[in-house]
């Protein structure tokens, strides 16, 4: 992993935070890509919830940690409702009206606490650009009750200064990375350590939530992750040989003899026709 | 007949072996025709996708785990006489191109890509067709397979799968359509390159890649 470059994406200040007007505003929308692809990421401890799109049910006893999707929404605007499963539509316990769905965009929907331990919906747009061959995209999503947090890769800070409800990202060597989760500028451990499998051509998502509420210490923190596939490049060329001995082109040594050929040719007849003619 | 007519025939028969040399190289040099250019094409489409499921699919939102990938170790080309040790590889850090292993008789699978397990998309296995320092490479007679020739990859499991020819192709480097072989998805396969085409002497680079591609047997 390449620390130094990751650094720089981290202090680059990648990172984002997007309210449903602003997704719409960030998203680019050609007339022919007008479904996009949108994932609900559960983040909300100790709550199983029915969520409701535009007053249907979609998702049924949607589990803490779950990530359900993507589904296909045509561009527009959407009622988004969370009940306790089984509970009317009418006493939803969170809701979001006309949360705007931009056209061709991939995006994540996270329910989660805030960082004041209140339930909240946040919207992401994922970054599903390409990434190039060996690398692998990392997003990190602070979507926990928790103050600003720095994330570590092989114990270093990656990502520095993370709070609620932002993210970072940055384009990585594709492989395997011990990360943890600490509050920011401290050795205070509060996810972690575990081993990221960044797959290449992939972005991992990595959602920093609270787990479950009434531990010992009051809550604990773990990570809901969503991958992405697909964003592999083929690498820029193949290049496998030096020695010209297979080389398919005409040598100009060749051409040379076509040329002494004809020139002997020309010659040997232009002497066989004067000496006949000399002779006569 | 004069001494002078002798002469201009001699001078006659050297022109016509000449230029019959010429001729003869300048025909054994054409590029190799490819084959089954299509068929190539269409095992890289991806079929449209069945009618979605009503229902949205849930997953937990564990961290991924290591994919299980098979490697291949070996591959074997009857055909062409080759016997070849396969190496894991990915891209070069500073050119961004697939880092062909340096030695000649090994050549280098693309570990980004799928592996034998695969049930689509594009296992690439590249060699060098030969080297300035170590002569011949283990890919010198790709450009010699035809359609229906056929090549055994095994895999660090220690099984061995079958694979039959399906297309040679021939391409300018500027104009190889990359994403098609290192392909992820589309129809299971096996692409072998290497360089060909005619050699720059002074760039010491091959103007083309032979691409060779086989489907399970």
């Amino acid at each position: 992993m390449q620390l130094s470059y990751f650094r720089r994406v981290a202090a680059g200040g990648a990172v984002a935070a997007l309210a449903f007007a602003g997704v719409a505003a960030f998203t680019a929308t050609p007339a022919y890509a007008a479904t996009s692809k949108v994932s609900v990421v559960h983040g909300i401890p100790d709550t199983p919830v029915d969520v409701y799109v535009n007053g249907k049910k979609t998702l049924d006893n949607f589990k803490p940690g779950d990530v359900a999707g993507p589904l296909n929404l045509e561009e527009g605007d959407y009622d988004i409702a969370l009940t306790k499963p089984g509970e009317p539509i009418g006493s939803a316990i969170l809701k979001v009206d006309n949360a705007a769905v931009p056209g061709g965009a991939n995006i994540s929907i996270a329910a989660h606490l805030d960082a004041a331990g209140k339930p909240k919906i946040t919207p992401f747009v994922n970054d599903v650009s390409k990434v190039d061959a060996g690398k692998a995209r990392l997003i990190v999503r602070h979507t926990a009750a928790a103050p600003e947090v720095d994330v570590r890769a092989g114990g270093t800070p990656v990502f520095k200064g993370l709070t609620n409800p932002n993210e970072a990202k940055g384009d990585v060597d594709a492989g395997t990375v011990k990360a943890d989760v600490v509050l920011a500028g401290t050795d205070t451990v509060a996810i972690g350590p575990a081993d990221l499998n960044l797959k290449e051509g992939t972005a991992t998502i990595v959602y920093a939530i609270v787990y479950a509420i009434g531990s010992a210490e009051g809550k604990t923190l773990d990570v809901v992750a969503q991958t992405i596939t697909g964003l592999h490049s083929a690498p820029g060329g193949v290049p496998s040989g030096d020695g010209g001995q297979a080389g398919t082109g005409v040598n100009t040594w060749w051409y040379v003899l076509t040329g002494a050929g004809v020139l002997l040719l020309l010659g040997g007849g232009v002497r066989m026709a004067t000496a006949r003619t000399g002779r006569q | 007949m004069t001494v002078r007519n002798r002469g201009a025939l001699a001078a006659m028969a050297a022109g016509v072996a000449a230029l019959t040399v010429a001729a003869l190289v300048a025909c054994g040099s054409q590029p190799t025709e490819s084959v089954g250019a299509e068929e190539a094409s269409t095992l890289a489409s991806t079929p449209p996708a069945a009618a979605s499921a009503p229902s949205v699919p849930v997953t937990a939102g564990e961290l991924p785990a290591d994919a299980e990938t098979i490697p291949p170790v070996r591959l074997v080309i009857p055909e062409i006489n080759v016997t070849a040790t396969v190496n894991a590889v990915g891209v070069n850090e500073r050119t961004n191109e697939f880092e062909v292993p340096p030695g000649v008789n090994q050549i280098g699978w693309y570990r980004y890509g799928p592996g034998l397990e695969t049930a689509a998309g594009s296992v690439v296995i590249a060699g060098h067709v030969d080297s300035a320092k170590q002569g011949k490479g283990a890919f010198f007679r790709l450009r010699e397979l035809d359609q229906g020739d056929t090549l055994t990859a095994t895999g660090s499991d220690g099984k061995a799968r079958r694979y039959r020819v399906v297309a040679r192709e021939e391409y300018a480097k500027t104009k190889i359509p990359l994403d098609r072989y290192f392909a992820r998805d589309g129809k299971p396969r096996l692409t072998l390159i290497t360089c060909g085409g005619p050699f720059d002497a002074k760039a010491r680079k091959y103007r083309d890649n032979i691409v060779v591609t086989a489907v399970p047997a």
